[in-house]
């Protein structure tokens, strides 16, 4: 009961946000009822539509946890994009390199590669961070405008693949394919590998020594470094843990969704990411979830632009109004 | 010769017209944060700024009609920002990122509203130059500096005009005073709510015009990601200039210069790949900010909210 | 005939969220004299002159000035009824200079440029007329907290005002400072001020008041002139059955029971040369030397800003010291980091509460473990037993009678008090050999303050000594054994019990070196 009444203001949030976008697609001359019914909808319709889902649920996850978790050290990592593509390209120059190699070898080599230059993309901000005391939220973004150049050089050169009509590379061996779980339906293994991330960041920061200490940090540095917590540290860590899982995301993305470096494979995963991660004010149960119910709006939406016309952007305004109801739901339960 | 001599004029005059969404973007940042106001959500703001700055103009065949809707939207996401930080009391850098997102959705939806999706979009005219009678036929000089379009002169002219309002008038210390202790401010009676108001609402006017400036000087339309990360940027010249409008001024030129600078060796042809090119202003950014972050003093309570009844426990 | 009031405050009524601060209290002013407004931290007496003030706004109650009804929505109106306000922290900007911070907000004569001539002729006749001396240019932070504190007064003074509120005036004043304090408040009184003066201070009301009003638990309790006041009974109106004043520590005058310090064993805590210089390159502290034994409790006084904060970071290792050395039972630790230091039983009480010692958003539990959270009693093999911790801070909620709803409770909701009592249940609940506490009190409502006396006295007797390091100087000379004193950061005297006077030690807090201390047991 007093988990109803705890979650009470942010359903009548989320109620209040989906009012005002229907007011606002009935003012762009659409009809909203059909627009809502489609976006909820399609992911459910088709065996196909919910595929799609799970596999933007995915790198949504991943994102979101990129996000939260150096948010949990009151550190802002805007840099998932950048994050996720250097973990993509590492998964794909490990792929392409070692293209003869078996899967036991290739595929978590392509992983763990992944998972390294996502890293090492937000060591160096980490790093600034740490020794020069330098702004985390400016020098993730610079390394996300780096990146892209960098994944155009990729896409574009010596592996490119020239039959493709948009920047791509050749594929990854078959080695450093993510088997699929079902014969039926190509969800891959990267659904399982982010489960398990998001069990286990949840035992982490709820049920260690380790996850009491990186809360603390954000709650309170200067309390927490009197009291014996190496905050310098945590606060680099939890980037650098965050950057890793940006990098699985890409990482997965080239090993199980698409095979092959794509520009662009980002999307618009790390806005979500961020905005999934506010909504869950950084609680990690609740990302997975939260992650779940974006992932079937962003499919909806596809359909939504295609069978009515309506832009995909549109669900976009949707999820933002989301979370600004959301935060303004914390100014209402604050009143309390 | 001449030949050098006109490659430099070539590149200054091409650097001061480029600093302007840096100076406008930037000092609308200082304006904020003399005030204790930490805005985030340049880059969407100048998303929205060049995209209602483009279509506005089209729409009225006016350039200035264009850029003054653009200001107005750039004051409604200030008068936003100000609401939920100083009204609301939400995190300030949680309200900024929310403002960027909402900016960079409805800088890509009113486009293709408006417009459609066509394969050649519309073009709108470019700013004119407008040069100053005499001082405008010196030579070299002459070119660089009093041939520009008008927001180039605009850019200067405020930065000194701000300058001069913040650190050599007796209100302007009023106004500063907010952003270093806010309670002490307040409890003199100056208006610290009215003051975070103005500022952030004025601010935003410069960072929606700044947005605009693109459109209108670069490419004549709109394109989604345009802005690419001059609002994030102006973020860092703001702090590098310590929050002053004159070192913000030539931070901002700075910036022009490498951004030129990796264009024109672009265009040239080296055996480097371009991509590596486009990245140089992003890699100098961070190398600059290394070298002069340990220096940068900025306003006391920035990115703090003050709350009056707040009892210190 | 009866006297008119210049202020009258009726039935005034506040509420924070659920808590009451103010209830039907009155209050008033008579033209011309100094009404001390007595109570212990969380009376509601600062509350009260912030609505008067403006800072803050009633509930319900009428503000009546020379008995016309006003209505105070801000500091500018208060400001222009005439009413100024001196607050317990000084608010002011440390990088301006002493005129700007004063005519913010004020209307200047050349409001465009900046120019403040006009204005510096202003203050210059005020520092005549009322006996203050100050450099208008002077940039506040190179002046020392007293001089620091006539700029406050200088700002409502500058604006022409008629009542002047002091909340808690003398914190950081040394006993010589309090005494010209006093000398300008009746200057200004003479000049034609009506003064209120805030204070938890017993014996500074009855000085310098003309009447005393009590407030207790945000109630009127009495109102008297100075002339009929009694000690024992003011006490009793400021604490009323909160606390059984003949068993407290407070109202002992230093006669309790208690162990002596065994000065004949080695000492357990040894600092030897101190020194720390900090980022902005000035030498905060001077070769610093001390011991403390077993059974100790060591003062440190000073006034505030001479180097206490640094010190009590240096000797914990949040700071790290530029020379010197520190040993603990034997050991020499000036290289350990913080976390071991607090493992090897050594901890600390921050003054800072919020800052320094507090997780607002976390719950009561999670502050209650903080520090110790790496401790076998929490936790084990790297993961925390949140069920013991549960019970534990069950039981901490009980011993130490810190009033919330449970262990879940967020830890903001807390009030002062309150959040000083789970700082101290986290200290004082676990094994530890040595306290360093700074300002222990501060805030602190009497009963409060007496349970950290107590609890401080209890561990002195069980073996655990104390480092108290403290600006009140009441507090110093009532539970010490021995106080060193500070002064721009070096040691400049040590004396013992027999020897705690208020006016000595003023004038060693004050940098006059007493030579007659250089043989002294823990070097000078």
């Amino acid at each position: 009961m007093r988990f109803i009444k705890s979650i009470l203001p942010y359903l009548g949030a989320v109620v209040i946000a989906f009012v005002v976008a229907g007011i606002f697609i009935a003012l762009m001359g659409y009809d909203p009822l059909e627009a809502y019914a489609t976006i909820f909808g399609t992911s459910f319709k088709t065996p196909y539509a919910f595929v799609q889902t799970i596999l933007k649920w995915i790198p949504l996850t991943l994102l979101a946890l990129a996000f939260t978790i150096p948010y949990a050290t009151g550190k802002f990592n805007i840099g998932g994009e950048g994050q996720m593509i250097a973990g993509a390209i590492g998964a794909a120059a490990v792929g392409i390199l070692l293209s003869d190699m078996p899967i036991y070898i290739l595929l978590p080599l392509e992983i763990v590669a992944g998972i390294l230059a996502g890293a090492l993309w937000g060591l160096v901000p980490a790093y600034l961070l740490y020794q020069f005391r330098i702004n985390e939220i400016l020098t993730t973004v610079l390394f996300n405008f780096i990146a892209f150049n960098l994944i155009d050089y990729v896409a574009t050169g010596p592996w490119r693949d020239p039959t493709a009509g948009h920047p791509t590379t050749v594929a990854v061996g078959e080695g450093g394919f993510l088997p699929n779980l079902l014969s039926t339906q190509p969800i891959n293994a990267g659904f399982l590998i982010t489960i398990a991330v998001a069990i286990g960041i949840y035992i982490y920061t709820n049920r260690t020594v380790g996850g009491f200490e990186l809360i603390a940090t954000g709650a309170n540095p200067k309390a927490s470094h009197v009291h014996g917590i190496n905050t310098r540290f945590l606060s680099v860590f939890s980037l650098v843990l965050g950057a890793a899982l940006a990098g699985l995301a890409g990482a997965i993305e080239v090993a199980g969704t698409h095979h092959r470096l794509i520009e662009g494979l980002q999307s618009n995963f790390m806005q979500l990411g961020l905005i999934i991660g506010l909504i869950a004010g950084g609680n990690s149960l609740a990302v997975p979830f939260i992650a779940f119910f974006i992932a079937v709006l962003e499919v909806g939406a596809r359909a939504m632009q295609r069978t009515m016309q309506i832009p995909v952007e549109m669900v976009f305004i949707v999820e933002a109004l989301l979370l600004i109801f959301i935060l303004l739901s914390n100014v209402v339960r604050r009143r309390k | 010769m001449s030949g050098i001599e006109d490659t430099l004029t070539n590149f200054l005059k091409l650097t001061f017209l480029s600093m302007v969404p840096f100076v406008l973007a930037g000092q609308g940042t200082m304006l904020g944060g003399r005030t204790g106001v930490y805005n985030v959500a340049q880059e969407g703001m100048m998303l929205v700024g060049a995209s209602v700055g483009f279509l506005a103009s089209y729409l009225t065949e006016n350039l200035f009609l264009g850029m003054l809707i653009a200001m107005v939207t750039g004051a409604l996401f200030g008068l936003l920002l100000a609401y939920f930080t100083t009204t609301l009391k939400l995190d300030q850098f949680v309200v900024g990122l929310a403002l960027f997102f909402a900016g960079l959705g409805i800088s890509t939806l009113l486009p293709k509203k408006v417009i459609g999706i066509t394969l050649s979009p519309p073009l709108i005219p470019t700013l004119q130059d407008i040069p100053i009678p005499l001082l405008s036929k010196i030579p070299v000089i002459g070119e660089i500096f009093f041939n520009q379009n008008i927001l180039v002169y605009v850019s200067v002219l405020l930065s000194i005009a701000l300058w001069y309002f913040l650190f050599k008038t007796n209100i302007g210390l009023q106004l500063r005073s907010v952003g270093e202790n806010p309670k002490a401010a307040d409890s003199l009676g100056v208006n610290v709510v009215r003051m975070r108001y103005i500022t952030t609402i004025l601010g935003g006017v410069f960072i929606g015009l700044a947005g605009a400036y693109l459109p209108m000087v670069y490419t004549g339309t709109f394109t989604d990601g345009m802005v690419k990360g001059r609002g994030w940027l102006a973020i860092a010249i703001t702090f590098f200039g310590s929050f002053s409008p004159i070192p913000i001024l030539f931070g901002s030129i700075f910036f022009a210069g490498i951004e030129v600078t990796a264009y024109k060796v672009q265009i040239g042809g080296t055996g480097i790949p371009y991509q590596f090119l486009l990245m140089l202003p992003y890699v100098m950014t961070i190398i600059i900010m290394i070298f002069t972050y340990g220096k940068a003093r900025v306003p006391a309570f920035l990115g703090q909210n003050y709350d009056r009844e707040k009892r210190t426990l | 005939m009866v006297k008119q009031h210049v202020l009258e405050m009726k039935g005034i009524n506040k509420q924070f969220a659920s808590i009451v601060a103010l209830k039907e209290v009155n209050f008033e002013l008579y033209p011309g004299e100094i009404c001390g407004l007595l109570g212990g931290n969380g009376a509601g007496k600062t509350t009260l002159m912030n609505i008067l003030y403006g800072l803050y706004r009633q509930d319900t109650g009428k503000i009546f000035l020379e008995g016309k009804p006003v209505s105070i929505q801000s500091p500018k109106d208060s400001l222009s009824l005439g009413i100024g306000m001196v607050h317990q922290h000084f608010l002011q900007i440390s990088n301006y200079s002493v005129i700007e911070n004063i005519i913010l907000g004020a209307n200047v004569k050349h409001p465009y440029s900046s120019n403040l001539t006009p204005e510096k002729q202003q203050i210059d006749a005020l520092c005549k007329r009322f006996s203050l001396d100050i450099n208008p240019d002077a940039i506040i932070s190179s002046l020392p907290v007293g001089t620091r504190q006539k700029v406050e007064i200088l700002k409502a003074l500058f604006r022409g005002i008629k009542i002047l509120i002091l909340d808690e005036p003398t914190t950081s004043l040394t006993p010589q400072e309090v005494d010209s304090l006093f000398k300008s408040l009746e200057v200004m009184v003479k000049e034609g001020l009506s003064i209120v003066f805030i204070t938890h201070k017993l014996r500074e009301v009855l000085s310098v008041c003309d009447r005393i009003s009590v407030l207790r638990d945000g109630r009127n309790v009495i109102s008297l002139d100075r002339k009929s006041a009694a000690e024992e009974e003011l006490v009793k109106a400021m604490v009323g059955e909160n606390l059984d004043v003949s068993k407290s520590i407070i109202f002992s005058k230093g006669k309790y029971q208690t162990v002596d310090p065994k000065y004949e064993k080695a000492p357990i805590f040894k600092v030897n040369d101190l020194s720390y210089t900090n980022a902005d390159k000035v030498q905060v502290l001077k070769k610093l030397s001390f011991d403390l034994y077993e059974n100790e409790v060591l003062g440190v006084a000073g006034v505030a800003g001479n180097g206490q904060h640094e010190l009590v970071e240096t000797l914990m290792h949040v700071q790290q010291l530029s020379n010197g050395k520190i040993y603990f039972l034997g050991e020499d630790i000036t290289r350990v980091p913080t976390e071991a230091i607090w493992k090897k039983g050594l901890v600390y009480i921050p003054e800072d509460r919020l800052d320094d010692g507090f997780l607002p958003k976390s719950n009561v539990a999670q502050n209650l473990i903080l520090g110790f959270h790496k401790s076998p009693s929490y936790s084990s093999k790297g993961f925390i037993n949140w069920k013991s911790v549960y019970s534990k801070t069950r039981e901490m909620i009980k011993e130490y009678n810190i009033k919330t709803s449970g262990p879940n409770e967020v830890g903001s909701n807390l009030s002062g008090g309150n959040i000083q009592r789970v700082m101290i249940a986290r200290i004082f609940s676990q094994h530890t050999r040595m306290l360093i506490i700074h300002n222990p009190t501060r805030g602190l409502d009497i009963p409060s303050t007496d349970f950290v006396y107590r609890k401080i006295l209890e561990k002195k007797k069980e073996g655990i000594s104390t480092l108290l390091v403290t600006e009140d100087l009441d507090e110093l000379i009532l539970i010490c054994d021995r106080i060193v004193i500070i002064y721009k950061g070096e040691l400049v005297g040590v004396l013992d019990r027999n020897e705690f006077e208020k006016y000595r030690i003023g004038r060693l807090m004050s940098g006059f070196k007493d030579t007659s201390l250089a043989k002294k047991r823990g070097t000078i």
